[in-house]
């Protein structure tokens, strides 16, 4: 049934409509514009992050496969077999610590590479030249340090540093790598060549140390045989773990992908907000064109046709903005590559694509098409009969049955929509409810404040009654105002509450508690002589050491782990790679145990197991399961005894694994160990550090600062984010300010006349205003809470605490501004012009 | 001769929460095609009604309404709408110009309503001959009262209705422009054989037209 001409009719209508009365829609058109924008920003970029790490899967992995064998290299027969396949590149990773005379050492991650590495890319550094120094053989040997360090310990170009007793040069700053380095990003990294490694004899032998082997093929090939024939030349090992181009990148993909999400739902709802503002700027434009719409059916036009034609108008706002949104955000990822650490080496590129565009088109159709409906649907109630009479009932939001069975559908679309695209499906269909609720709960405030103050209707005083009356008017600014600003500060205090409990749980709960260092594999013939060295430089510290060594996990009761446990597994990483694991005679005293019991002592051919108790509990694990575990490349059954409560936040020497000491008496080990102490830690550590160049020690408050830093970062982008969605709740508040200005205007001019000063005028206002935030404030401030308070003690597993500061400091904020723009939005009323605007009423 | 609009024993009541008030009762006429009629009565006797009902934007209460021997009775809003853009031009006292459309937009409308599309000639012709050449282009508030009235009626001309319906076409303009507006519609029905039915208020208006229908109370007398 479709009709070209009644096509061109409309087109040739909306065309014509909005060119000459585009001011009446601007609200339309720029929180559709800001909302879309949020949302294909924050799509560009995830796209483009995707991208990035797509087609440079081979740079982040430094080759085409990556081999890593943990602590003992590979023999140099299979390296050989290697070499047949293509160029390979040996690097070893270890932690160490690296010094400057008259500077506490600093924690370090130390690569050593041959000079085949990086197999693809380069490495960033200045000088430029930098890179090449540390391969000329000289007396004394180069070092590649990052920009923490040098920070740090405050070095330039050619200073000293001591590394395990030997000195190095600085020969320039590491900017990036192409092998995504963590340490290279928030911490301390350094790169030496393969040959001071060697010719110094640097091999502290711990069990933090890395051999990785990554090879380039020949020819691009027949890859999938060649990686077949690696995987076949290391199979005699279980513990050796082979990594593919594609796989490196997964664990940064998913951050990317949570974070995206995240912000997508946030986008979304700035577009809800948004949408509120759309249905109500309608609204009144159908009521301020309610005559063109009855003369227009008198002429003989239907109701659906001059819907049609006020949809299709919309429809093409919705078109230009977010064609407009789309190509502003296509070019974020510029912007994104500013704000993010430059060692990442990311260099993201704006990507145009049609599907990219469409999706964000879809969206904010859906979000049009529910929040349009009820207004446009009004048209059908205006009567042309009214023509004849010279009276117009405004019109409200059409729900008729239809209409909302439309819009349920519209709105399952929608989430569903959300649903499909994320990873997390449950938290993002939790999400879409508590935000719809959430809307509920606030348009039913805003009824309810209507109701109670009508119910309580006794005033005398004048401010308080124009106030009254502006508040229980067909037009009042209650519900709008309640919706749109109520979700918005919901939201940012929701996502401060989260923040702010995550930032406070690392910088004070935790230090009051926590060692000063934490020392990382300690030779064993060493630990004596550091335990009484320490002891003679502070008697009075506080030293805790555990033994430990490596295993990994094979089986549980007799079925392979990985299809026991999933990778999104809470707890997957008990299992996966490499475990530390202790043992112990005895309980530990700050690790109650909740289920089982403990082991007898002295039973030296059996294994016993204690497990982490929430790691027990995700996995699935009951008392006496058994467990297959690879230590030392020897595969042992084990007894699962007991679950223990572990709390990992206290920083103290923690295993989810713990085995009983007779069986592993037989076993190689190092220690680990706390130090707590008077002194300060940078001293002890300096100290240590000369009589032992072989330790390493980590400063907790270093990684404290690291972790608090990142989480101040995240802290300021969540709420500029959530600003935006304020912001669009504060356009749309302003929109229906100005919406009924001449309403408003109207009645201050008659209580002009009737003799009412302009002071109670305010007042009255203020009061209006006082009483809808006030209400808003309470109804925000409990779903705040109550959201704030399950994400932190349910998603993040810490305990909820208040912020009365933080909380003032945005209700007072968010309060001045909203206010002062509703003021300024009502300027109109206060100029004394008003009075010959009387007779355009 | 056909009728144009036929009402026979057609009731209006309007129901409000205390009482329903009996606006028309029961009320029979015949209007023949090419009849010029006019509309007369006290304030509140149910001129202005009559016009609702023949114009299918009110709907009777009871009885018929046939519109070119259609019944219009029961008829869904779309069905209604096309009975309108076929046979109905109407023209209000207060001339409802919309006004972000200029004079030659505002006539086109009733056009592009009937699939009558590109006729900008037709409707600047009507317009010439109503004096209104040099403000084709103009949007309603720049038009006086009178003009604006005239391009009212140009609208409510332009697709050759068989009816066309006034209430009060003058109850707005003075002596002079009433004058004008009148020798205008009376013209044009006699020239395209229509038939009008006007509610007026002025004496000598209703007395050039062919037959005067007197309405007192809701009833003919
Ligand atoms: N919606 C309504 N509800 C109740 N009564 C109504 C309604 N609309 C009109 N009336 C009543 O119907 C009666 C007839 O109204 P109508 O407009 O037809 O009168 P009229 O003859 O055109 O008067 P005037 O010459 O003043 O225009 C009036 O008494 C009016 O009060
Ligand atoms: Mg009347």
């Amino acid at each position: 049934m479709f009709d070209i001409q009644q096509f061109k009719l409309i087109n040739k209508y909306a065309l014509r409509d909005f060119t000459r009365s585009y001011k009446k829609l601007w609200v339309v058109t720029s929180t559709l514009f800001v909302s879309l924008l949020l949302l294909s920003l924050t799509f560009s970029v995830k796209e483009a992050l995707n991208s990035e790490i797509e087609n440079n899967s081979k740079k982040l992995l430094g080759g085409d496969i990556q081999v890593t064998s943990g602590i003992d290299p590979l023999p140099e027969k299979i390296i050989d077999e290697f070499d047949d396949l293509g160029k390979v590149s040996t690097a070893i990773e270890f932690a160490t610590m690296l010094s400057k005379e008259g500077e506490s050492p600093v924690f370090t991650e130390l690569r050593a590479v041959d000079d085949n590495y990086p197999l693809y890319g380069n490495i960033e550094t200045i000088p430029q030249i930098a890179s090449e120094r540390i391969f000329v053989n000289s007396q004394k040997p180069s070092v590649l340090i990052n920009e923490s360090i040098q920070k740090l310990l405050k070095l330039s170009f050619g200073d000293d540093v001591v590394i395990m007793g030997q000195q190095f040069e600085v020969a320039g700053l590491v900017s990036s790598v192409p092998d995504l380095a963590e340490s290279a990003v928030f911490g301390e990294f350094a790169i030496i060549s393969m040959e001071s490694y060697e010719q110094f004899g640097l091999n502290s032998g711990g069990s933090f140390l890395d051999h990785q082997y990554r090879i380039k093929f020949k020819n691009s090939t027949q890859v999938e045989a060649k990686e077949k024939l690696v995987r076949s030349i290391v199979e005699y090992d279980d513990s050796i773990e082979i990594r593919l181009p594609g796989e490196s990148g997964q664990s940064l993909s998913r951050i990317i992908d949570n974070f995206s999400n995240f912000l997508n739902l946030v986008s979304v709802s700035a577009m809800v907000i948004a949408g509120v503002g759309i249905s109500n700027t309608l609204l009144s434009f159908v009521n301020q064109s309610n005559t063109s719409i009855a003369v227009k059916k008198s002429i003989g036009f239907s109701s659906s046709f001059i819907q049609t034609m006020y949809f299709y108008e919309i429809m093409m706002i919705l078109v230009l903005t977010s064609v407009v949104a789309y190509f502003i955000g296509v070019f974020s990822p510029l912007l994104a590559n500013e704000l993010l650490p430059e060692a990442l080496g990311i260099d993201l590129q704006p990507t145009f694509s049609f599907i990219g565009y469409l999706n964000i088109f879809f969206i904010g159709l859906l979000v049009v098409l529910i929040f349009s409906i009820p207004s446009l649907y009004s048209i059908s109630e205006i009567k042309a009969a009214a023509l004849f009479r010279n009276t117009f009932n405004p019109v409200s939001l059409n729900f008729s049955l239809m209409n909302i069975i439309l819009l349920s559908i519209l709105v399952v679309i929608l989430t569903t929509y959300f649903v499909y695209q994320t990873e997390q499906k449950l938290y993002t269909v939790l999400y879409f409810v508590a935000f719809f609720v959430t809307m509920l709960i606030f348009y039913g405030v805003s009824k309810l404040l209507i109701l109670f103050i009508k119910a309580f209707y006794k005033f005398s005083n004048n401010s308080y009654r124009i106030a009254y009356r502006n508040i229980v008017a067909k037009k009042s600014l209650a519900p709008i105002m309640t919706i749109s600003l109520g979700i918005g500060l919901t939201l940012l205090l929701t996502l401060s509450f989260v923040a702010n409990n995550l930032k406070k749980e690392i910088s004070d709960s935790i230090p009051s508690m926590a060692p000063d260092l934490f020392f990382v594999s300690i030779d064993r013939d060493m630990q004596r002589d550091l335990e009484s060295f320490i002891k003679d430089v502070d008697p009075n510290v506080e030293l805790e050491f555990s033994p430990m060594a490596s295993a990994s996990f094979i089986s549980l009761n007799g079925t392979p782990i990985e299809e026991v446990v999933s990778e999104s597994n809470r707890s997957a990483w008990v299992v996966r790679g490499d475990r530390r694991i202790s043992w112990s005679e005895k309980p530990k005293p700050d690790n109650p145990i909740i289920e089982g019991e403990w082991w007898e002592p002295g039973i030296e051919d059996e294994l016993f197991i204690s497990m982490d108790s929430r790691a027990a509990y995700d996995l699935g694990m009951k008392i006496n399961d058994k467990i297959v575990l690879n230590i030392l490349g020897r595969d042992v059954t084990g007894i699962v005894k007991n679950f223990r409560e572990v709390d990992y936040r206290d920083i103290s020497i923690n295993f989810a694994i713990i085995i009983n000491k007779a069986f592993a008496n037989k076993l190689p080990y190092e220690y680990v160990g706390t130090l707590k102490s008077e002194l300060p830690s940078s001293e002890i550590l300096a100290r240590i550090v000369e009589k032992f160049p072989n330790v390493s020690a980590i400063k907790i408050d270093r990684i404290l600062s690291q972790v608090s830093e990142v989480l101040n970062k995240v802290f300021i982008a969540v709420t500029a984010i959530s600003l935006i969605v304020i912001i669009i709740g504060l356009i749309v508040i302003v929109s229906a300010v100005l919406v009924q200005t001449t309403f408003r205007r109207y009645n201050n001019l008659i209580y002009k006349i009737l003799g009412v000063d302009f002071p109670t005028i305010l007042k009255a206002m203020t009061m209006e205003f006082a009483v809808i935030y006030g209400t808003l404030i309470f109804f925000a401030l409990s779903v705040a809470t109550i959201s704030s308070f399950l994400v932190v003690e349910n998603a993040l597993q810490l305990s909820w605490q208040f912020d009365l500061g933080l909380t003032l400091w945005i209700l007072l904020s968010t309060a001045v501004v909203s206010f002062v723009l509703i003021l300024m939005a009502n300027r109109s009323i206060f100029s004394p012009k008003v009075y010959p605007l009387i007779r355009n009423e | 001769m056909s009728a144009a609009i036929q009402f026979n024993n057609v009731s209006l009541n309007y129901g409000t929460k205390t009482d329903t008030v009996e606006v028309l009762k029961s009320i029979s006429f015949s209007i023949d095609s090419e009849e010029v009629v006019s509309i007369v009565g006290p304030s509140g006797s149910g001129k202005t009604s009559i016009i609702m009902l023949a114009s299918g934007l009110e709907t009777a209460s009871k009885g018929s309404v046939k519109i070119n021997n259609q019944e219009i009775v029961g008829l869904k809003e779309n069905e209604l709408s096309e009975v309108r853009r076929k046979n109905i031009g109407i023209v209000f006292q207060s001339f409802y110009l919309i006004p972000n459309l200029t004079a030659v937009e505002n006539v086109l409308l009733s056009l592009e309503a009937n699939q009558q599309y590109n006729l900008e000639k037709d409707a600047e012709e009507l317009l010439g001959e109503f004096g209104l050449s040099h403000r084709l282009h103009h949007l309603p508030s720049e038009l006086s009262g009178g003009e604006q009235q005239r391009v009212a009626i140009a609208r409510a001309l332009i697709n050759k209705p068989k009816i066309i319906l006034a209430d009060e076409p003058t109850g707005n303009l003075d002596s002079a422009n009433s004058e004008i507006m009148i020798d205008l519609l009376f013209d044009y029905t006699k020239k395209s054989q229509t038939s009008l039915v006007m509610v007026t208020h002025d004496n000598s208006i209703a007395k050039r037209c062919d037959r005067i229908i007197e309405i007192r109370d809701g009833q003919i007398v």
